[in-house]
């Protein structure tokens, strides 16, 4: 134990933290980059307090709350204002404001004001920063090329967007598809380098992606999509069914391409010790890596998929509907994404280790 | 039939066909994790704690998960202790962060959905965000302490007679190969299950500070970052996990 202690970074681990105290202190005062007036409220009065039923018989509690505060931002800097918040006991569209806390605020003149939302940027800032130092402790170089990765995507992904936008959502299934396979050569080039391995790394990626698309296509096609409900998606602007389409490639594709650069680095890693290592035992070994992950990453989709439908199947539960047309309405979408993205990762283990059999194998100088 | 059973089959299949028990056992573990993930949100419906149920249901997810995935006992019992330590590890960050972001319940953009619906449902909203993102990172987190705990069974058995510090530095050295591909899995989640709330941030033209302070947004990209932060916590405490048992079964040889 003494030893490990040793070789701790105290350090860097002190560099990071002042970092951290200096950009937390500036962005919870970074309200003159704001348009939008931002109030800091300096007194809390609570003014009055109900018992609500609702017609489910849900019984809630709704208070008043005075706030007065300054502007803190804008030609109003200075300004001292003074309005009514109301919350409730579960919060689900309000909250309740204390002392100290920003937030943002509309001004209709004569003194009139409303709040509208809190100033919520210094958390997830402080998460984010907090996310990057940790892979810098313990990761070091590996940490720079996977943020690296992750910022070109991002700047890949509002490229897209902005085509998407251009002409009205018609072709974004063919916009988001393209985007899937230079998400996956960007990311691959930079995880793995240009060489065989990566272009057979991506070769299984794109192929395992489109082709559970495509079998979900059949099946959808025999079923007639019964059980699918497009109109329970939510924020919705553009035609339903092909955005769907689109979140799914994008959805599944990092998982994918995870399975295959497990499976294939490893194989090329078993080739480079063992040159004599016939197709068919590559391809079992294959077979052995990728049939013990696949159940753990189906798992991460389908947690992340379904995790997010909480609150409103909570919702929908308190509301008297039944327990089937809660997860309907809710949770058969996300279903249906876990489901394609499992069938793309298990498509991923024989389509890998098929490929690397088959093109691992010229491998002299 | 519909759409989901037939799908379901599909996967079962080949998930059958590649991987035969443990394929089976895997597909086993995802219904049986759907099962309770269901079963916990009706017990909140029935006004149990939120973040209590989740809890006792996390451990059981992870148990499911890691047990009927793994093919050594040994390696996943070891998984399993790290995994849970990770979990508590994280819930000591997102209670407290929740609380701060405020990122509970429903935003703006959600005003279509709820119409009709009753919002004061006397649960606190802000329990649910808190379930909601401890359930989000049970997936990341099993995935990557599996794989660290079976990188470092391969190490062990290879080399018996490793010293246990260097077993430590082997699991931190694993884990720094899965990071990259796992923060792409996260992150391409993201992008994918946020699609169409993107193509409505640009519809209307929200600035960067717009959607930095967006309700929806941040709700889903706080979970991704707590996932990510489990998944590099994952790193030094699997390590750590596997590092003192084998220190342990050294001396009890010896």
């Amino acid at each position: 134990m003494g030893n490990l202690l040793k070789k701790f970074p105290i350090k860097m681990v002190g560099i990071f933290a002042l970092i951290g105290v200096a950009l937390m202190f500036f962005v919870s005062h970074d309200d003159f980059l704001y348009t939008q007036p931002i109030m800091q409220i300096q007194k809390v009065e609570e003014l009055s307090k109900n018992k609500e039923i609702d017609t489910f018989q849900n019984v809630d509690h709704s208070y008043v709350q005075k706030l007065s505060g300054v502007i803190t931002n804008g030609k109003h800097k200075g300004e001292h204002i003074t309005l009514n918040n109301t919350y409730t006991d579960s919060k689900a569209m309000d909250k309740k404001y204390k002392v100290g806390q920003k937030a943002f605020v509309v001004l209709h003149g004569q003194g009139e004001s409303t709040i509208r939302d809190a100033k919520r940027d210094t958390p997830v800032v402080f998460l984010i920063y907090l996310a990057i130092a940790l892979m810098f402790i313990f990761l070091k170089m590996a940490g720079i090329t996977a943020i690296g990765s992750i910022i070109i995507n991002t700047i890949l992904f509002m490229v897209a967007l902005y085509f998407d936008g251009f002409n009205n959502g018609s072709n974004v299934l063919w916009i988001f598809s393209i985007l899937a396979v230079l998400f996956s050569a960007i990311t691959l080039w930079l995880v793995i380098g240009w060489n065989r391995q990566m272009f057979v790394t991506l070769a299984s990626t794109v192929a395992c992606t489109f082709l559970s698309i495509i079998i979900s296509l059949i099946v959808f096609k025999f079923t007639h999509e019964k059980g699918i409900f497009y109109e329970s998606m939510q924020y919705v602007t553009q035609p339903p069914r092909p955005l769907f389409l689109a979140e799914t490639i994008i959805g599944s594709l990092g998982a994918v391409m995870d399975e295959s650069t497990d499976i294939i680095s490893s194989l090329f890693a078993l080739k480079m010790e063992r040159p004599e290592v016939s197709r068919k035992q590559l391809f079992l070994s294959g077979r052995n890596i990728g049939k013990s992950i696949m159940g753990p990453l189906i798992n991460v989709l389908f947690f992340i998929f379904m995790g997010e439908t909480l609150s409103m199947t909570l919702l929908f539960l308190k509301n008297g509907n039944s327990w089937g047309y809660s997860f309907s309405m809710n949770m058969s979408l996300g279903m249906v994404q876990s489901l394609i993205s499992g069938i793309g990762i298990v498509l991923a283990v024989p389509v890998a280790s098929g490929l690397t059999s088959f093109f691992a194998e010229k491998r002299r100088k | 039939m519909s759409a989901i059973i037939v799908l379901g089959l599909v996967l079962l299949v080949l998930m059958v066909l590649v991987g035969g028990k443990q394929g089976f056992q895997s597909f086993l573990s995802l219904v049986l994790n759907f099962g309770f993930l269901f079963f916990a949100i009706v017990l909140m419906a029935f006004h149990f704690p939120p973040i209590v149920v989740t809890l006792i249901a996390g451990v059981i997810l992870l148990a499911l998960t890691i047990f009927l995935s793994g093919t050594n006992d040994e390696t996943s019992r070891l998984a399993f202790i790290a995994s849970v330590l990770v979990l508590l590890a994280l819930v000591l960050l997102i209670v407290p962060v929740e609380h701060w972001a405020q990122v509970q319940g429903f935003g703006l953009e959600d005003s279509d959905d709820l119409e009709g619906l009753s919002l004061p449902i006397g649960i606190s909203f802000i329990d649910i965000a808190i379930s909601t993102a401890i359930l989000s990172t049970l997936g990341a987190i099993a995935e990557a302490t599996m794989a660290i705990a079976s990188g470092l069974d391969e190490i062990k058995e290879q080399h018996p007679d490793i010293k246990p510090n260097r077993l430590f530095f082997d699991g931190v050295y694993v884990g720094k190969q899965i990071i990259g591909t796992t923060l792409n899995t996260l992150f391409f989640g993201l992008f994918g299950g946020s699609l169409s709330l993107f193509v409505w941030f640009h519809g209307l033209s929200y600035s960067l500070g717009d959607i930095l302070n967006d309700k929806v947004f941040d709700a889903e990209f706080i979970i991704i970052l707590f996932s990510l932060i489990g998944v590099i916590i994952t790193i030094p405490i699997t390590s750590f996990v596997i590092t003192e048992q084998f220190k342990n079964q050294k001396q009890t040889k010896s």
